[in-house]
């Protein structure tokens, strides 16, 4: 028998509120995943650009300072994949005619409103490099505007790159950061949240590039999944240390996720923590590339990056839902 | 910045404030209701009202889903019976009236007019009452008599010589020690009580609670007692015990203004602290402390009669106990004790001429209400001589009989099937009206005009108007005009002025105002009248002794206990614990429980059984599981009630709340909802001095597959 | 203005009973959709039989000095007032939900038109010089609408030498809402 107990009753009611928060469900955690993917692919990607032009390392030139095979579709793929994410992210609101209401202000305290604005930095950039490194192509369309806007920045495509690569990392730490300025949900309220959804988005670019790059270009991208994975670890695993070391309410919303038997599509959190990110998400694929590294090669090359690709959505997942289950800030 | 733009009545064009008064329950406080565009949409407190001072319970406010109930009755109906099928049919007014008249007409030319008897509840009886002793007919009954009032009124009244009021006669503001007996404030919401109770807590009330459930006052109080239920006598002998052995009582006032004190120290000497620790499981100690603290705040002190006081068959005599601890301590007319309200001095209405039995009282019980016209005999003898076919015809205004406790619900039942003809008044379809021959649709209190309330006593005595505040919706029309109706049809004339305003204005007029001048705030207001008495001065009580009778005479001629006695009563049998009941703050039993404004909270939607946490293990009952609950007497619950696990109760008594449960299908909301305490009573204890039922010997297990 | 205001609430949970009038009169005053509420009430029972306590109090938007809805609100919608008190203009409001995640006390909740909302305070009620819905109807005068700016400081009078807590408070919100505990002895 307990000592004491506690027994509350009360008359609230309000649906997604009580009996736990839930405001979010898939389309916000898959705007994250997307969101995360984009600014991983823009990071790549315009990495790869300035250290073949700058320092002429990187994978074959296919001519005119075109990049790689793998390269030019990621750079196409970043403004595509961030407009899905915000199309999600619309979906979501619930007031949607009052959408332009974010572009009428600047609320300088309020990640959202930062973020809404980035994302529309975003774009031009990212559509500029899309173009710059996709020239050869584009050319033979021989748009008017288009031959004249490359012909205007083509020699420029170093410093797009580089504006990109920062803006993709902005973008990547955005996803955690919008989530993780909720100071009032203990889960979210850390940090390290921003870095865990930048490399984690950088993992799953690096898989998704894995997944298209020409044989020849992917030793090149398996390397930087599994540098990425393994960053992705020690981040993970930070982010459980400080939880678990954290006070009551940290300590409690970690181990809500981490050993929670709170259900998610009927499986627990610690299941799907463990099982699914953890092992599945992370370690697997990073020792499937390890061989890969080493030449071991395995008959089911894909499925390394297919497992990282899956590892981020879920992750973006947990974190979204066990973040509103679990109560708040006391 | 915009702001203020979040809300719908930003701007209020055109809104109106009708001034009425609640029929939720008996409490009756004044009420605001807003009308925009022909709807009510809100109701507050009347500002003006001494009951409501502006403020209101959560019932109060829920008037909005009374009236726009999309269950309420609509059309007067007619019973048909065809093939062995029986089935409403919709009348008209016309008709129903017709049909009415004429049956109860020929069942008192053939029975008499004794086998036709009314029962009642709520303000808007009084027409039909009228319409009634002129036809002859003065066979009335109110449930709560039963159970709930009558014990304290009369339990009050031959000790002290007056009722004990509502509100309660006690100067709670100024109170500084209060004991209850296991009365809820708080939870049964009578506005001015609670209103009281929180100044007094400000002002610094101490509250003693003696009650088997931690109740929300005793989660006010300074002690919570959490004493085994049916031996609330046992412990108000031994306060008296203490407070005499330790010469802690009014030794002057006892002698100057009571008879039978040494009957009394007869009676209480043998009930020392220590003999009461064993009959009611609270210490000695505890006992000796309470004593000692009332007595030292006297007279600034009371024990609370409380309300719904039929428990066992010695409801009265519970109630006279206590009416005795007051008056050890001398706070008869003294701040922060016991006062006797005044009434508003209004004059009767005109008399109209009528048989000679206006006073007559049709109750067997020797001390049962004699001043009450409205009141002539007890509920339960209504179903009792119904039973042995003395009673032909009901005519029932405003009491869903078979969950109005009256003998459980089975007997109630049995009751109405043996009747030749059978009427109901209400708004909405109940329980009763499933029974009826004829279904007459009253519309709501928000619909309609009823008597002037004069009926309240207060610091400030007061007479107020019930009026309408939207026009009657659907077919439904106010009491007053369906007695107008029968009366015409039984042709009894003389009885009604040609309008209820007519009637209501003459009845102002005679007290110098006018039905004009009321409507607007709706009620009149007298001076704060002398609660206290002066130093010196004569008392003087309506009793036969003219004293307060601590030892009653005309109790012990009548072959009853001068001096209340203790007995015990039976203890639940192994496996079975002793239902208590109670209510919840924003329901009224019967008046709400379709009410779905008032049951969209999660507190309120359903009853739960409250069962302590050791008594959960001993059957393995888990918090939030639904289970079934059988009686003593083997009847199930029909619908399942949901168990809650709680430090808050005995391990002898399980606790529900009133008024769930219901079985009859149009009220479409209330219908299943949390099981009826009322089907799991099967044993009636009859207190035989006033005619009152106690049901606490009833006692439940539990069961998980019905 | 000189005499501007600073609303709050300061409640006595000695006083209240839980019995929800707050919560209907809220709801009628300001027609909060079914199956929602921009106020509640709680009844907390500690320890065990026979040892039990209880407080009873009736929750709301705490109006806080520094909220972090109005931190996190992207377009503006929340908002401080000049009254002191947190208001939402539903006419900017995206239901991007922000806000409701960023309340520590989860006042909020998204009408079903789409709009973030919770208690105003009356504010309606207040620009007309009236109390709020819930102070006005409460019983118990459990509940108290005050202005921290009052010079005749009822707010300060009412709380002086009880036990008073604030909810949250080292969640830095700087809430508006006082809470006379239920600890204190009567007449404190």
């Amino acid at each position: 028998m307990t000592q004491t107990t506690t027994e509350i009753i009360s008359t609230k009611m309000n649906p997604n509120v009580i009996p736990h928060l839930h405001i979010w469900e898939w389309h916000i955690p898959l705007y994250l995943f997307l969101g995360g993917l984009a600014g991983g692919l823009l990071v790549i990607t315009a990495v790869m650009i300035v250290i073949k032009r700058h320092f002429g390392i990187g994978p074959r030139d296919e001519g005119e300072g075109c990049p790689c095979l793998a390269v030019r579709v990621g750079s196409a793929l970043a403004p595509i994949l961030l407009g899905i994410g915000m199309l999600f992210l619309f979906l979501d609101l619930a007031n949607k005619f009052y959408v332009w209401a974010f572009y009428t202000t600047i609320q300088p305290t309020s990640p959202m409103s930062a973020g809404s604005w980035i994302l529309i930095a975003f774009f031009p950039m990212a559509i500029l490099q899309a173009m710059l490194v996709n020239k050869q192509f584009l050319r033979n369309m021989n748009i008017g505007i288009v031959n004249k806007l490359i012909d205007w920045t083509e020699n420029r495509l170093t410093l797009v790159a580089l504006l990109n690569a920062h803006i993709g990392i902005g973008i990547g730490i955005y996803t955690g950061i919008l989530l993780s300025f909720f100071y009032a949900r203990p889960l979210w309220s850390s940090s390290i949240l921003g870095m865990l959804f930048l490399i984690s988005g950088i993992s799953s670019a690096a898989a998704l590039m894995l997944l298209f790059a020409p044989n020849h270009e992917k030793p090149i991208y398996s390397k930087i999944d599994a540098n990425a994975l393994w960053i992705e670890m020690v981040v993970v695993g930070l982010f459980i240390l400080g939880g678990i070391t954290g006070p009551a309410n940290t300590s409690g919303a970690m181990m809500h996720l981490i050993a929670g038997d709170y259900q998610m599509a009927g499986m627990s959190y610690m299941l799907w923590f463990w099982g699914g990110f953890v092992a599945l998400g992370l370690l697997i694929p990073m020792f499937l590339e390890f061989l890969e590294a080493v030449g071991v090669h395995i008959r089911f090359p894909l499925v390394a990056p297919v497992l990282v690709l899956m590892g981020g959505l879920l992750l973006r997942f947990l974190i979204v839902f066990a973040g509103q289950t679990y109560h708040t800030f006391m | 910045m915009l702001s203020g733009t979040n809300n719908a009545f930003a701007e209020d064009n055109g809104e109106k404030v009708v001034y009425s008064f609640c029929e939720h329950c008996f409490w009756r406080c004044g009420i605001a209701a807003h009308v925009r565009n022909g709807k009510i949409c809100k109701i507050t407190g009347s500002e003006h009202h001494p009951l409501s001072n502006g403020k209101l319970c959560p019932r109060g406010t829920g008037g909005i889903g009374q009236i726009y109930d999309p269950d309420r009755l609509a059309h007067p109906l007619i019973r048909e019976r065809k093939g062995g099928q029986s089935s409403f049919r919709k009348a008209s007014w016309d008709e129903a009236i017709t049909h009415t008249a004429e049956k109860l007409y020929r069942i008192k030319e053939k029975h008499g007019p004794e086998a036709i008897a009314m029962l009642h509840h709520g303000y808007g009886y009084t027409f039909f009452k009228e319409m009634f002793k002129a036809f002859g007919v003065n066979k009335f009954a109110k449930p709560s008599y039963d159970f709930c009032c009558g014990p304290r009124r009369q339990g009050y009244e031959m000790t002290y010589g007056h009722p004990a009021g509502t509100p309660e006669g006690i100067d709670i503001i100024n109170s500084k020690y209060l004991v209850f007996f296991g009365t809820h404030y708080g939870e049964n919401m009578h506005n001015t009580a609670v209103q009281e109770i929180s100044e007094g807590i400000r002002r610094g009330l101490k509250i003693i609670v003696f009650d088997p459930r931690f109740s929300t006052l005793a989660g006010k109080a300074e002690k919570w007692l959490p004493i085994k239920p049916g031996t609330d006598i046992a412990m108000m002998q031994a306060l008296m015990n203490v407070l005499i052995s330790e010469d802690l009582y009014d030794k002057e006032f006892v002698a100057e203004n009571t008879v039978g004190f040494d009957e009394l120290w007869n009676e209480v000497q043998q009930m020392t602290p220590e003999k009461a620790a064993n009959i009611t499981d609270i210490p000695a100690d505890e006992i000796r402390e309470v004593a000692r603290s009332y007595a030292s705040h006297a007279p600034a002190a009371a024990v609370h009669p409380g309300r719904r006081t039929q428990w066992y068959a010695d409801g009265t005599q519970r109630i006279r106990t206590i009416a005795i601890l007051n008056a050890l301590i001398g706070n008869y007319k003294m701040p922060g004790g016991i006062v006797n309200y005044e009434k508003f001095k209004l004059p009767k209405p005109d008399a109209h001429p009528h048989p000679h039995f206006e006073k007559e009282v049709w109750s067997k019980y020797p001390f049962f209400v004699k001043t009450q016209s409205a009141n002539t005999i007890a509920s339960h003898e209504v179903v009792q001589q119904t039973l042995e076919e003395e009673i032909k015809a009901w005519f029932v205004y405003g009491v869903n009989v078979p969950e109005t406790i009256t003998l459980g619900r089975k007997t109630a039942v049995e009751a109405m099937q043996k009747l030749d003809f059978l009427v109901a008044v209400d708004t909405l379809p109940m329980e009763v009206t499933g029974y009826a021959d004829i279904v007459l649709p009253e519309c709501t209190y928000l619909e309609r005009y009823d008597d002037l309330d004069d009926g309240r006593p207060y610091r400030t005595p007061f007479v107020t108007l019930r009026q309408p505040v939207v026009e009657p919706m659907f077919d439904s029309k106010p009491g007053n005009e369906i007695a107008r109706m029968m009366a015409k049809k039984l042709e009894l004339h003389g009885i009604f002025e040609d309008s209820v305003e007519t009637y209501l204005d003459k009845r102002l007029k005679k007290i110098g105002s006018s039905l004009e001048e009321v409507k607007k705030t709706g009620v009149l207001v007298s001076k704060p009248t002398d609660l206290y008495r002066k130093p010196g001065e004569k008392l003087t009580f309506k009793t036969p002794s003219g004293k307060i009778e601590l030892a009653s005479a005309q109790l012990k001629a009548a072959g009853f206990d001068a001096v209340p006695k203790y007995i015990k009563h039976p203890d639940p049998p192994d496996g079975y614990y002793r239902i208590l009941t109670g209510r919840k703050p924003m329901l009224t039993f019967g008046r709400t429980a379709n009410n779905r404004f008032l049951n969209e909270l999660p507190t309120a939607r359903e009853n739960e059984i409250w069962v302590n946490p050791r008594i959960a293990q001993k059957h393995t009952l888990s918090h939030g599981e639904y289970i079934h609950l059988k009686n003593q007497a083997g009847i199930v619950s029909e619908f399942p009630i949901k168990v809650k696990v709680t430090e808050r109760i005995r391990e002898d008594s399980v606790y529900m709340v009133h008024g769930y449960g219901h079985y009859y299908k149009k009220l479409k909301w209330a219908y299943t909802k949390g099981a009826s305490h009322n089907q799991l009573i099967s044993k009636a204890d009859i207190d035989k001095t006033i005619g009152a039922v106690g049901f606490q010997n009833n006692f439940v297990t539990f069961i998980k597959e019905a | 203005m000189a005499d501007k205001k600073n609303y709050g609430m300061v409640i006595d949970t000695r006083v209240c009973v839980a019995c929800s009038a707050c919560v209907y009169a809220c709801k009628s005053e300001n027609s909060v959709p079914e199956g929602y509420c921009r106020d509640w009430v709680v009844q907390e029972t500690n320890g065990t039989f026979p040892k039990l306590s209880m407080e009873n109090r009736s929750e709301r938007c705490q109006h806080c000095a520094k909220a972090p809805c109005v931190i996190y609100c992207p377009t503006g919608a929340s908002h401080y007032s000049e009254d002191g008190t947190v208001q939402i203009n539903r006419y900017r409001c995206t239901g991007c939900k922000a806000c409701l995640a960023a309340c520590p006390y989860d006042a909020r909740y998204v009408h079903p038109k789409g709009f973030a909302d919770k208690c105003s305070l009356c504010k309606h009620r207040l620009d007309k010089g009236l109390e709020t819905a819930c102070a006005s109807v409460c019983p118990t005068t459990s509940l108290n609408l005050v202005d921290f700016n009052d010079p005749e400081e009822k707010a300060l009078k009412m709380m002086n030498g009880k036990e008073v807590y604030r909810q949250k408070k080292h969640a830095g919100t700087n809430p508006s809402l006082y809470w006379i505990s239920a600890r204190n002895k009567p007449g404190a």
